[in-house]
């Protein structure tokens, strides 16, 4: 055990100038993706709540895409595969557009889930008493969508961490890769795998606990609706 | 070539990898099944025991064993879903054979996502029997049912209903989760298909074939969970 920690203090000079610029990369690769996924998702979502057909048919078409195939599989598409077709993407930009766009579907129910969730008659009301569609969405229908969307949503940003890892097979400079590269040139693959991991939970632990307590909080005081 | 016999040999190759696939998700579902359920069952029902009290030593070691149980499962779940997949699988693939123990590709493959598995289904499983009235269990073991046989025969059957839309659903995210695990050289469908797009450099069409034939398990799948949670609902 002692051995085994020794390692670390050894090596930790030359070792956490790379982990650190990756815990940055992991965070970058997630935030972005995760904006671009609201966003698809918010796109998809209202898509499939309007009232045109092909409009429905599409996100429906498109939420069922996501649902079926693997992120790895639209990451390879996107980085390995666009570029055949003249578009050359780097590997960062890559794999947030193939996390926002395959997490994307994922928010899209959750968000379809949450409207559909709320009372029929509280965009009734608001529309009887004249506010327009845009004004009854946003001042009825979103605060209410909230409370029920919000804790999903923070435990998409889980999943979106821990997905960014896949994006280390697409050569993003991530944790997984960086861990990969240290392991492969100084032979210390389980020292570094598990220092990895533990990175992160050290990031994923404290959302989850947020994501825990923001559920508990949400209702608080709404059991009756 | 032309397109269509290229997209027939590599449909070939790629749909020997979709086997490969299918017993991966299958072994994999199975196993996280069972730990699922029993780790579900001890977090739902760990706590408690029947039977008059004995003497002060014996009911001592029993709520530290309890409370041990308890604690490792809280660990095991929490450390196995704030996890990577891909992190858990290079530690025991590349990890595990520095410590030297060398597991072959596939073992590993089923070891790691198993262990995942069975850390979100020790949830789903825990919620199912918190779901089921605590007068249920009490009336099975007033008449006479053993802890196990109420489990069994009584509470189980009933936390389908819970349990099922988060399980078919599970087996979706598993079947995509496999594509990863082609990332320490087990074969599957990506495995195949990065072989092929390093000997043909026909990357979209193999990719595009690979995204197809995904879609073409997880579909059914997918109307599977679709069903179990309308059902559900109407419960």
């Amino acid at each position: 055990m002692i051995e085994f920690l020794a390692v670390y203090n050894q090596n930790w000079h030359s070792w956490w100038p790379q982990i650190h610029s990756a815990i940055y990369v992991t965070l970058g690769l997630t935030v972005c993706s995760y904006i671009l996924a609201v966003v698809v998702g918010m796109v998809v979502a209202l898509g499939r709540m309007s009232n045109s057909k092909t409009l429905q048919w599409i996100s429906k078409a498109y939420v069922e895409f996501t649902r079926g195939v693997p992120t790895l599989v639209i990451l390879f598409l996107i980085y390995f595969g666009l570029p055949g077709l003249g578009i050359v993407l780097d590997a960062f930009w890559a794999g947030v557009i193939g996390l926002g766009f395959s997490m994307g579907g994922y928010i899209a129910e959750v968000f379809r889930s949450g409207f559909q969730a709320i009372h029929s008659g509280q965009r009734e009301a608001a529309l009887a008493v004249g506010m327009t569609p845009l004004k009854s969405f946003l001042n009825i229908m979103l605060p209410l969508a909230v409370r029920i969307v919000l804790p999903p949503m923070l435990n998409m940003l889980i999943l979106l961490l821990k997905d960014s890892s896949l994006c280390a097979l697409i050569t993003t400079p991530e944790l997984l890769l960086t861990a990969k590269d240290i392991a492969s040139m100084s032979f210390l693959p389980m020292h570094l795998y598990l220092l990895v991991g533990v990175i992160y939970l050290a990031l994923s632990l404290p959302m989850s606990f947020i994501a825990r307590l923001v559920e508990a909080r949400m209702w608080r005081g709404m059991r009756n609706i | 070539m032309i397109l269509s016999e290229k997209i027939q040999l590599y449909a070939v190759t790629l749909l020997k990898g979709a086997g490969y696939t299918i017993s991966i998700t299958v072994l994999t579902f199975c196993f996280a099944i069972v730990i699922g359920l029993v780790f579900g069952a001890i977090k739902a029902y760990g706590d408690r025991r029947g039977g008059a009290p004995k003497n002060f030593t014996t009911e001592l070691v029993i709520f530290v064993i309890q409370r041990l149980a308890l604690w490792s499962i809280n660990i095991f779940v929490e450390v196995f879903r704030g996890l990577p997949a891909l992190a858990v699988l290079f530690i025991l693939y590349f990890g595990l054979a520095y410590a030297g123990l060398k597991l072959d590709p596939f073992t590993a493959a089923v070891f790691g996502l198993s262990l995942i598995g069975g850390a979100m289904l020790t949830e789903v499983f825990r919620a199912g029997f918190g779901a089921i009235h605590a007068g249920q269990r009490e009336a099975a073991l007033a008449v006479g049912m053993t802890p196990m046989g109420a489990l069994r025969d009584i509470i189980l059957p009933q936390t389908w209903r819970v349990t099922l839309p988060p399980l078919a659903n599970y087996a979706i995210g598993l079947l995509k989760d496999t594509a990863i695990v082609s990332a320490i050289a087990a074969p599957e469908i990506m495995f195949f298909a990065r072989n092929l797009v390093t000997r043909t450099f026909d990357t979209e069409i193999i990719y595009i074939l690979v995204a197809i034939i995904y879609f073409c398990l997880s579909f059914p799948l997918a109307r599977l969970a679709d069903r179990f949670e309308k059902q559900a609902r109407q419960m």
